[in-house]
């Protein structure tokens, strides 16, 4: 287990109060293995990784939980000594994420030099390495950010990530805003990548599909909290809690026998204020009045899932493929 | 390349159209419309001179072209009141406007590059917010106005300065460049610079300030971060790097409109520049003189503008380096 | 899309600019800043209307004193609360009655400057083509003209008067609020609800005037309050450079006079002082205010 994300809170202060953007979240991320960390805008998984880079929003900060990265327990002030060297970030989108007056090149090799105490010399050849190992022509280098393609310059993120060899990547919606046949390279790099440097990846997305193509493991998140995690087979195929039923149902593709679209209705809690009891309770077709009150913890072996009524998951799959049962949740997202 | 012929063109039709307005200004003033380049003051054989050299006695038109002629040969026809050439006076009393303009913006950009990175450092304290007001108000106060202050404070109460031209009666120096050198000019320089750096440093201090707090919010100065870069290194080596592209484009804007500003100042310290000399001959319908040296302000600005146009264009990279894909 | 053609809700002039409007009047409650700067404003409008009473001297009258000799160069006292010129006359009535030619110098430019800037900003940027073309060349040459010069030029030959240093200050000032005007229009013009006006036919001056326009507003008053700024502190250059009408009372005059008559070697703060602070507190009214309604125009999210 390469890193442990356990009970994590992460709180923003503004002038409506705190909003409890990560309100206890726990995962785990195998060594070696791709994890998905997977929900709507706003549940958190951004911050979440984040604060594992330990580069929050001025006002966002540590409320309670740990972390712990091979073993050892990392708060704020020790993840810088870790950033780049043991844990990389590949963001959403590289184009604003590189400083557009420098080359390319000239970035990676600051890198190596700066924080990987390379030689200038070294650190070109060795930029020259990165860029072939992700496929990008040597030549590139040169080049200044606004030349590159949208998948080029994602490649080239990837590049300057693995550039002082990190032993976990947390990539954060890597691919969502690149057109699918570009995706689909991407993701092939990055699982290529993975098998031939050994690393562990966290990928964040709010895709499923991209979950269901790339990833080991799964863990979905809705509303600053876990609410499922497992093996990702596992979860797609036989999910127990019903936000990841409905999500499922929101990608047909995945789906053997077609569906028509069927949309989880409402939206999810206000973060500032966040209700007592379940938080996905008010647009939950199977919820119950007990699941406003009580808050249920992840419960299971390898699969886990945190619904109050766990026991009957299989008869709630059932009835979660049938579009009626979401419909149900309407009056429930009225009252 | 085409950029650059674009710019060029663009500035010298301003320039152009300028001229133009200021031929017709002229020619539409009080007295004949030989009055723009002729009065009694001059002799016979230079009004007859200068009769011939517009043509004086032409249509309009051919004068027009005549006058632009003339122009791009650097004849402006001869002062009224110092008989002499227009051209001639204007250059003797160049270098002093180019000195103190240029010399006052790069003090108050250097200052006010440093101090605007520092607040906006200091965002939220009350440093920065007691300062941004401050530095409004020297924005508001009329240039001349700090000037008189500090001409009374400084020169005539405590006597550290002196109280106005280039330099003290009585001496002589062997060339320009070594009157230019002397402890005498700079003494004399002092005070002029000290009131424009002042007036002039607050665009380049809210500049900036402005530019870094957009900057540090940039998602590449997050990325930066991340890669665990020192403090120092982002600041300087990412945020002020970007933010700094608008405030080079706003110094050399601001040669070509102090040089027009600078009237005031130079009128206060009696500084020997071309404004105040535009202020003079006006006052005493000098046409000639008046002209040449609002066309010297205007070439300036034009010229000034052009730069600033190119500066642009180079250091950003993204103008510089078009798009490959 | 529908069949029919659906009246699209075209929203009458009035709701488009009421909002706009109650948040241009609310916006000073909320910025501390632009507070303070329209109170400056009203203090001084008000010791404009009441300068007869608050300053019952004559500003050009020369005084004696009861002794029978020219009260000149008097230090601030009991009777000249900031003394006397040296041809003795009352200091603080010439700042109090100068009040009124600041305050009608600086609007009477913003109120060009903002409306031909706007007209010809809303127009270039709607109609665009030649029309565009056309004006913003104008605009161009208008900025290539060096300001205070041109208006030392214009004043020099064609007379001292406050109008001709208005009209010369407006003619240049109008280009800045028209590009940046005809920049937001250019954006505006693309908009959802300007499509949905002119498909249902709606009048291109319609749609200018009742859709546009309000978005505008603030911006028109963010380049006016600039321009009252801007044109006092041109009238005070002008008239210190003796290019002013040197009879009419005004804060330029007042530091041209004090110049040419020493008042710097004499020491004589109470004179040049107090008349530069005055067009300080005013420019810097009209920045808060410009900033205030910058802000209604276009919210920065983040706080500052």
């Amino acid at each position: 287990m390469i890193l442990d994300v356990d009970n994590l809170k992460i709180q923003y202060r503004t002038r409506a109060g705190a909003v409890h953007a990560v309100d206890g979240a726990s995962f785990v991320v195998p060594e070696g293995r791709i994890v998905g960390l997977v929900g709507e805008s706003g549940c958190g998984k951004t911050t979440a990784v984040r604060a594992i880079m330990g580069v929050l929003a001025e006002n966002g900060y540590r409320a309670g939980g740990r972390l712990v990265f091979k073993g050892q327990e990392i708060d704020e002030a020790a993840t810088r000594k870790l950033r780049w060297r043991d844990i990389a970030y590949v963001p959403q989108s590289a184009m604003s994420s590189l400083d557009p007056v420098y080359t390319v090149g000239a970035q990676i090799v600051e890198v190596l030099t700066k924080r990987g105490g390379s030689t200038r010399a070294a650190a070109a050849r060795r930029a020259a390495e990165l860029f072939e190992l992700v496929g990008l022509s040597e030549r590139r280098l040169a080049d200044y950010p606004h030349q590159f393609s949208g998948g080029m310059r994602q490649r080239a993120a990837i590049a300057m990530a693995l550039a002082l060899e990190p032993s976990l990547l947390l990539a954060d919606e890597p691919v969502t805003a690149l057109d699918v046949i570009v995706q689909r390279q991407i993701l092939d790099t990055l699982r290529a990548l993975q098998q031939r440097l050994g690393l562990s990846i966290v990928l964040v997305t709010h895709d499923i599909s991209v979950v269901a193509y790339l990833c080991d493991e799964v863990v979905v998140m809705y509303a600053g909290q876990v609410v499922e995690s497992g093996p990702v087979r596992e979860v797609l195929a036989r999910p127990r809690h019903p936000y990841t039923m409905g999500l499922r149902n929101a990608f047909p593709d995945l789906m053997s026998d077609a569906m028509a679209l069927v949309p989880i209705h409402g939206s999810p809690p206000d973060l500032a204020a966040p209700p007592p009891g379940c938080r996905f309770a008010p647009r939950c077709p199977f919820a119950e009045a007990a699941c406003r009150t009580e808050f249920a913890l992840p419960s299971g072996k390898d699969h886990f899932s945190a619904c109050r009524r766990d026991a009957e998951a299989d008869q709630l799959r059932t009835a979660a493929l049938d579009p009626v049962t979401w419909q149900r949740s309407l009056s429930y997202a009225a009252s | 390349m085409r950029l650059v012929l674009e710019r060029f063109t663009h500035n010298a039709l301003a320039l152009l159209a300028v001229t133009t307005i200021l031929f017709f200004m002229f020619r539409l003033m009080p007295g004949t419309p030989l009055a723009a380049f002729i009065s009694e003051n001059l002799n016979a054989d230079q009004q007859q001179a200068m009769l011939e050299q517009f043509g004086l006695d032409k249509p309009m038109w051919q004068q027009y072209f005549i006058y632009l002629g003339n122009l791009v040969q650097g004849e402006m026809g001869l002062s009224f009141f110092q008989r002499r050439p227009v051209t001639t006076i204007l250059l003797e009393v160049l270098p002093n406007s180019l000195i103190l303009t240029l010399t006052s913006l790069i003090i108050a950009y250097i200052f006010g590059v440093l101090a605007g990175a520092w607040l906006a450092w200091k965002r939220g304290s009350w440093i920065e917010r007691a300062a941004v007001p401050a530095v409004l108000a020297t924005r508001a106060a009329p240039e001349f106005w700090i000037g008189m202050v500090l001409l009374a404070v400084l020169s005539f109460n405590a006597g550290w300065f002196p109280s106005g031209g280039a330099s003290s009666p009585g001496l002589a120096y062997t060339s320009n460049w070594q009157r230019i050198a002397s402890w005498d000019y700079v003494h004399h320089l002092a005070l002029p610079v000290l009131t424009l750096a002042l007036y002039l440093q607050g665009l380049p201090l809210l500049l900036m300030r402005s530019n870094m707090l957009e900057v540090m919010h940039e998602e590449f100065v997050t990325m930066a971060r991340m890669k665990g870069f020192s403090e120092w290194r982002i600041v300087i080596g990412h945020a002020a790097r970007n933010a700094l592209l608008p405030v080079v484009t706003a110094f050399a804007l601001g040669v070509g409109l102090s040089m027009g500003g600078n009237v005031v100042i130079e009128t206060v310290f009696s500084w020997p520049g071309i404004g105040r000399l535009l202020v003079q001959a006006v006052s005493v319908h000098d046409y000639p003189l008046a002209q040449g040296a609002f066309l010297m302000i205007a070439l300036v600005l034009a010229l000034m503008n052009f730069v600033a146009d190119l500066l642009y264009m180079v250091l950003d990279p993204r103008v510089s380096h078009g798009r490959k894909g | 899309m529908a069949e029919r053609a659906e009246p699209v809700s075209t929203a009458p002039a009035g709701w488009q600019l009421l909002p706009v409007l109650r948040r241009m009047v609310a916006m000073p409650l909320r910025d501390p800043f632009a507070f303070t700067g329209l109170l400056i404003y009203i203090l001084f409008v008000l010791v404009a209307l009441f300068a007869d009473q608050l300053a019952p001297l004559d500003p050009m009258e020369i005084l004696f004193t009861k002794a029978g000799k020219l009260a000149a160069n008097l230090g601030p006292g009991a009777d000249f609360p900031l003394g006397t010129t040296n041809l003795g006359r009352d200091i603080y009535a010439q700042l109090v009655h100068g009040t009124r030619s600041a305050l009608a110098v600086g609007l009477s430019a913003a109120v060009i400057v903002a409306t031909v800037g706007t007209v010809v900003g809303l127009v270039a940027g709607y109609f665009g083509g030649t029309t565009d073309a056309v004006l913003m060349r104008i605009a161009d040459m208008a900025l290539s003209l060096p300001f205070l010069p041109f208006v030392i030029v214009l004043t020099g030959f064609l007379g001292a008067s406050t109008s001709n240093i208005v009209m010369a200050v407006a003619l240049l000032l109008w280009p800045n609020s028209a590009r940046v005007i005809r920049s937001q229009v250019l954006t505006l013009r693309e908009r959802a609800y300007v499509e949905a006006a002119r498909v249902t036919g709606a009048s291109s001056w319609r749609i200018l005037f009742v859709h546009i326009a309000p978005n505008i507003l603030p911006l028109s008053f963010v380049y006016a309050a600039i321009a009252i700024g801007w044109a006092i502190i041109t009238e005070a250059s002008v008239n210190f450079l003796g290019f002013g009408d040197s009879t009419s009372v005004s804060w330029g005059m007042m530091l041209q006079d004090a110049f040419s008559s020493q008042a710097l070697s004499r020491g004589q703060y109470a004179w040049f002082v107090p008349p530069g602070v005055c067009i300080i507190l005013v420019v810097v009214a009209g920045f808060f205010i410009s900033r205030g309604y910058e802000e209604v125009f276009m919210p920065r999210l983040r706080g500052r």
